[in-house]
């Protein structure tokens, strides 16, 4: 017994010993980055606190965003919908996913979700890292599991050593990837447009047109598009045209109240010129369209939003109205963040 | 080394012990729970819109129906004793203490609970749908049970179809659709801003109690426990339901699909589930205990 512990002994020293001469000790380092948060920007999503970006973190979780192996057949990643160019939403009226399918909505984009406390346009999650499964396993998006993606990935060297760098070992898990994924996405904050650099004094100024818009802005749409995200992020029903799938309704899926029936989640305007069709299926081509819209009159119905109801369901504005409008929407466009 | 020896020796002795007494009264046994699916007394037959052999049902408010399709999840099962201890099996693992009742295969209608401890029981608890905290389609955790089966997956809100209900119902065979499901998603810090209403209807999760009419007998014996699930309720319960052809768009109604309606789910899970709190047994009752 005790040669047999000696023999041990004696062995595992000498492994100990050829280990150190090849491999430099991995030093787990991988430091929270730092993220600025812009000036008057809304209450950071308490998630965000709990799964702060890090380096390597952000870094698994870009290459994650944009590689198609979390699709079924690796022809589908999220960037497929969540394009740069368009501020990572897509110029298809409906999301486009695997074989082509067609989806339910409107891709939104992808940008500022740190300052979000509802995600989707019905609001159904509360947390990014909860959203990450659902396009990977949704029948029309990437119809993968879990699983299966774990499969792919573990057999690539990169993404293993981007885990160990991350987590300071080599399992991958669903969570690992949920919150990496989360991660890249909280760095995604856009708020170097025309708008903020007048706002912080930079030397930018608004055109006549551009000031004129934002003054019939604050009148006339800032009541709901408020705060620094032009989104007070409530559920609203402002009698756009309807999904035709009868599956839609509206904050209602998730609420299980037939006062919410077709409200949806007030849409930031950030980037709107880059965003492309607009409404939650896609229904308007351009934002003219919308204001046109808006002003001819929208759907009546119970719940339709009071600010259009008292106002016999329209949000009356004349041509130079609108045009100055658009002027000041474009002014929301942030170069720097659909190219870097 | 000496002592080394010595536990052993007692160990052996004291595993002949045990083995000794396993011989008279194992110390624990099988249960079987055996579903019947009815309407009323009669167990539903299922078949397409046109079929001769389905089993037709006529609801309170007279609207007749039949079922192509009727699935249901149980879990989170507990066995109480007559001195009131109550025993979980498996309550925390949906890959072994979870199923799937499929009206369309024989062999999910019994589901054997294995290792139940000698006593004798008196009453069951199960629960119609996942509780909340499993409700979140983990496939590393639980993969037997994610792929048992995907039509029962309920991708947006990433939680599991509760029940699953196809059939068609009036003079035209029109296709009615009733599905139930948690809409909480698994979010950690969602629930707690929504009313207690708000909360009873997003947490489809419902628990049935029910009194043994006989009390199951668990050691010699390995007793059988038949549960009829009346699915006359679904119509029929607490709730008085009408079907209406599916609704597009603002007008809301008691459309017969979670889908085309969800403002009514609550009261399909109601009816099938109970309330929770007048009603804990929902459709559900113990048609006799076999010891
Ligand atoms: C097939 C196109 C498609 C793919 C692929 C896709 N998405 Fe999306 N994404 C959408 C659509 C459509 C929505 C809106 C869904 C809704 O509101 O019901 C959305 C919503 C989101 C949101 C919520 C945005 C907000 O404003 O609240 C996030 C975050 C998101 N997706 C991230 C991802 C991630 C991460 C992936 C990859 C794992 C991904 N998406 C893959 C189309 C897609
Ligand atoms: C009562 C609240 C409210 C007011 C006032 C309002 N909006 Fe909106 N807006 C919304 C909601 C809610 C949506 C999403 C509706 C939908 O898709 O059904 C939306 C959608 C939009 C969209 C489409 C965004 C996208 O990404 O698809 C634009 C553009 C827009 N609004 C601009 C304006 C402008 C400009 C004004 C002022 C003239 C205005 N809105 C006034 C609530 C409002």
């Amino acid at each position: 017994m005790k040669k047999l512990l000696l023999t041990f002994c004696i062995l595992w020293m000498i492994s100990s010993c050829t280990e150190e001469k090849v491999d430099a000790p991995f030093i787990f380092d991988n430091p929270e980055i730092a993220i600025n948060i812009p000036a008057d920007f809304p209450e950071v999503n308490d998630s965000f606190f709990t799964n702060k970006p890090t380096k390597y973190g952000v870094e698994l979780g870009k290459k994650l965003f944009f590689d198609k192996k979390l699709s079924r057949d690796n022809t589908v990643s999220c960037a497929t919908c969540h394009i740069q160019e368009n501020a990572f939403a897509d110029q298809n009226p409906k999301g486009i996913g695997i074989d082509g399918k067609i989806g339910f909505r409107n891709t939104p984009p992808i940008q500022n979700l740190a300052f979000m406390q509802v995600y989707n346009w019905d609001g159904n999650k509360t947390a990014l890292e909860n959203q990450v499964l659902v396009p990977i396993i949704t029948p029309e998006e990437m119809d993968s599991s879990i699983l299966e993606v774990i499969g792919k990935i573990s057999n690539d060297a990169t993404y293993i050593e981007l885990f160990h760098k991350t987590f300071g070992d080599d399992t991958i898990t669903g969570e690992r990837i949920f919150n990496s994924i989360a991660q890249f996405e909280y760095t995604l904050i856009s708020a170097n447009s025309k708008y903020d650099k007048v706002k912080r004094k930079e030397g930018a100024i608004f055109t006549d047109n551009e000031a004129q818009g934002y003054q019939v802005f604050k009148n006339k749409c800032a009541n709901c598009h408020s705060t620094e995200l032009f989104t007070d992020q409530s559920f609203r029903n402002i009698g756009f045209p309807v999904n035709p799938n009868s599956e839609e309704k509206g904050r209602t899926r998730v609420s299980l109240n037939a006062k919410d029936l077709m409200s949806f989640r007030v849409p930031t305007l950030r980037n709107i010129a880059y965003t492309a069709p607009y409404g939650s299926f896609g229904q308007f081509a351009t934002l003219k369209e919308v204001l046109d819209y808006l002003d001819k009159g929208v759907i009546e119905s119970d719940n339709l939003d009071p600010i259009l109801k008292d106002n016999n369901n329209r949000i009356p504005l004349t041509e130079k109205e609108k045009e100055n409008l658009i002027s000041f929407m474009k002014t929301l466009s942030d170069l720097e963040f659909i190219t870097e | 080394m000496n002592n080394l020896k010595k536990y052993l020796f007692l160990s052996i002795i004291s595993l002949a012990i045990i083995s000794c007494e396993d011989d008279s009264i194992p110390v624990a046994n099988n249960v079987t729970l055996a579903f019947n699916n009815t309407f009323g007394n009669t167990t539903i037959v299922l078949g397409d819109a046109t079929s001769t052999e389905a089993t037709q049902n006529t609801s309170s408010e007279n609207q007749v129906h039949h079922f192509s399709e009727a699935k249901y999840i149980i879990s989170n099962i507990r066995l109480i004793n007559k001195d009131g201890i109550e025993f979980p099996y498996n309550v925390n693992n949906l890959d072994t203490g979870a199923t799937i009742i499929d009206q369309s295969n024989p062999s999910t209608l019994q589901y054997v609970l294995n290792g139940i401890p000698s006593t004798e029981y008196t009453q069951i608890k199960f629960g119609l749908g996942v509780k909340a905290a499993l409700n979140t389609l983990d496939q590393e955790l639980f993969p037997a049970f994610y792929s048992a089966d995907k039509k029962l997956h309920w991708f947006w809100a990433t939680g599991y179809r509760f029940t699953k209900i196809e059939g068609f119902y009036g003079e035209t065979n029109t296709p009615l659709s009733v599905h139930t499901g948690s809409v909480l998603g698994g979010d950690k810090t969602d629930e707690t801003t929504w009313s207690s209403e708000a909360a009873h209807a997003r947490n489809a999760y419902r628990d049935i109690t029910l009194d043994l009419t006989t009390n199951a007998k668990v050691g010699e014996n390995a007793p059988k426990i038949n549960i009829k699930a009346d699915f006359n309720k679904v119509l029929s319960g607490t709730n008085k339901i009408t079907l209406n052809a599916a609704t597009e768009g603002y007008v809301s109604g008691s459309a017969p699909s979670h889908h085309t309606s969800p403002e009514t789910m609550v009261q399909f899970v109601d009816n099938m589930g109970g309330n929770g709190d007048t009603d804990i047994t929902g459709m559900f009752s113990i048609e006799s205990v076999e010891n």
